[in-house]
């Protein structure tokens, strides 16, 4: 009876992925008009797909395996929790990590039903979700650093044509992140509990990102991707790629962290560099209060429903 | 998609040439006008529309151009900016040349004048190589610097020649209106061509 709802949870939250994710890869490109919104979301579908078949695998491991022993209720209330919180902040426009309301609901929910939980796998993806932003600022602040030096000297005709590929490229890697660790994230812990097989789950929870980007993120995409163009396609690209660098050093770790925060890290480095009064402190303690009550709150729901239900 | 990523560029390229080609027309008209009203030639001075409406010509192209979607988005308003100036500076320029055809210059004005037709030209000119500068990825501060120098000493100009037409008898109204809207206009260059390579200037740094 309870089988199929882990499996839907991770559909909804999947379709989540697509309509918010399309835009932090491809919203700036779509937003310069380097590619067409349909080409786009077949780009995205593409390299989340090659995300997940390269290198899924390992964050799937940390979050399906390392972190605690599951069983099919932990993971019914955990996930199906996770996708209420994910779709609320969603429409609630609250930049809330996928990572972390998963990771939160997993936590809760098994300590609640008395499972054992790696409280050293914890750590360490906890320490991962405080050091990515902090890396992708530093990467980001390096990268624009490394452009004023190199892409800047070049003539203006050059600098378009250049930034043209590279916010292409810097999109196509933040796809693949999505695949690789944001996807992987969600599907980890219903491959690691034998409800469905990798091979599957890889070829199917793409779908729903794709499914969830032509269906939802037209609108996300018009506003954030020309938001941020007619910011600056130059600081973009830094923030971007720094940001996406960092998430993938991470992947390869098989630490499950947020492309979002990490975009936010990269922003706020080119900032820092602009100088400090561009950074809007007041926003970035909003974010700081929504990544630490994410998962806080997913981690008491589950954990006190678990422990109502069972 | 990727072809105009990667080896693109094409559309972008044709809207520098006519961007170049309008700023041309520009010297050309300023020449013209220069020309002109050394020679008293009121002929010649007529053709200044003639090139007004080549350059409006080489503009609308240069709009449309842009709609198709040439540079980045970024990009687009500050271009579009710079070339409305260039076009505000043919406006002018034009107004200028066709007050001229009903003005009456004394000895006194008509060499300030004739100096300010020639620092426009000077300025055009420097405009020219500024936005060359842009396009081969030179510094543009020398350049902007003595666009700048060029529209203080037209200013200075300006102030003494108010203060000469104010001291003038002025016998019929339209006689005095036309010298006032003529010596408005050609003082006026001046300030859009500054205007223009300031917008430069913006264009250099917005993707730096």
């Amino acid at each position: 009876m309870t089988q199929p709802i882990p499996i839907i949870a991770c559909g909804l939250i999947a379709l989540g992925i697509g309509s918010n994710d399309t835009s932090n890869a491809l919203g700036i490109c779509i937003g310069c008009e380097i590619i067409k919104f349909k080409r786009a979301v077949l780009l995205f579908w593409l390299f989340v797909w090659i995300g997940i078949i390269l290198q899924g695998g390992k964050v799937m491991r940390t979050v399906g395996k390392e972190l605690l022993e599951i069983n099919l209720h932990i993971l019914s209330i955990a996930l199906l929790i996770s996708a209420i919180l994910i779709i609320i902040s969603n429409w609630k426009k609250l930049p809330v990590s996928t990572h972390q309301v998963i990771i939160g609901s997993l936590t809760g929910s098994g300590i609640a039903s008395g499972m054992d939980v790696n409280y050293i796998s914890l750590l360490e993806i906890i320490l991962s979700w405080v050091i990515s932003p902090l890396g992708a600022l530093f990467l980001s602040l390096m990268l624009y650093r490394v452009m004023e030096k190199t892409l800047s000297k070049l003539p203006l005709l050059q600098i378009e044509r250049i930034l043209r590929v590279l916010l292409l490229i810097s999109g196509v890697l933040i796809a693949y992140n999505t695949g690789a660790n944001e996807l992987a994230t969600v599907l980890g812990p219903v491959i690691h509990s034998g409800l469905i097989d990798q091979m599957r789950a890889s070829l199917v929870g793409p779908f729903f990102v794709f499914l969830g980007a032509v269906l939802l993120s037209h609108r996300v995409i018009e506003t954030i991707g020309k938001g941020i163009t007619a910011l600056d396609p130059y600081s973009g690209f830094a923030a971007q790629f720094g940001a996406g660098t960092c998430v993938l050093l991470f992947t390869s770790l098989g630490m499950p962290v947020s492309t979002t925060y990490c975009i936010i890290g990269g922003i706020s480095g080119v900032g820092l560099l602009k100088g400090i009064r561009t950074v809007r402190f007041e926003l970035i303690k909003k974010i700081a209060i929504t990544w630490v009550v994410a998962p806080f709150l997913a981690f008491l729901i589950c954990f006190a429903v678990t422990k109502v239900l069972l | 998609m990727l072809k105009k990523s990667f080896f693109g560029g094409k559309i972008e390229q044709e809207v520098i040439e006519k961007m170049k080609r309008h700023i041309e027309f520009l010297c050309s008209a300023f020449e013209t006008f220069k020309t002109a009203m050394v020679n008293q030639d009121k002929e010649l001075m007529s053709s200044v529309s003639d090139l007004e409406r080549e350059g409006d010509i080489v503009r609308r192209e240069i709009a449309s151009s842009i709609y198709e979607g040439a540079f980045l988005p970024f990009l687009r308003p500050n271009i579009c900016k710079f070339v409305e100036i260039v076009d505000d500076a043919f406006d002018v320029v034009e107004d200028a040349a066709l007050e001229y055809t009903d003005v009456e210059l004394d000895d006194k004005i008509k060499d300030d004048c004739a100096k300010i037709a020639d620092m426009n030209l000077k300025m055009c000119e420097m405009l020219l190589i500024a936005f060359e500068s842009l396009l081969s990825g030179e510094d543009l501060r020398e350049k902007t610097l003595a666009i700048r120098i060029y529209e203080k000493k037209i200013d200075e100009i300006k102030f003494d020649l108010i203060k000469k037409l104010r001291a003038k008898e002025v016998k019929r109204f339209w006689e005095g209106k036309i010298l006032s809207d003529f010596i408005f206009y050609l003082t006026n260059i001046s300030d859009l061509i500054e205007d223009a390579s300031d917008y430069l200037q913006i264009i250099n740094v917005s993707l730096r």
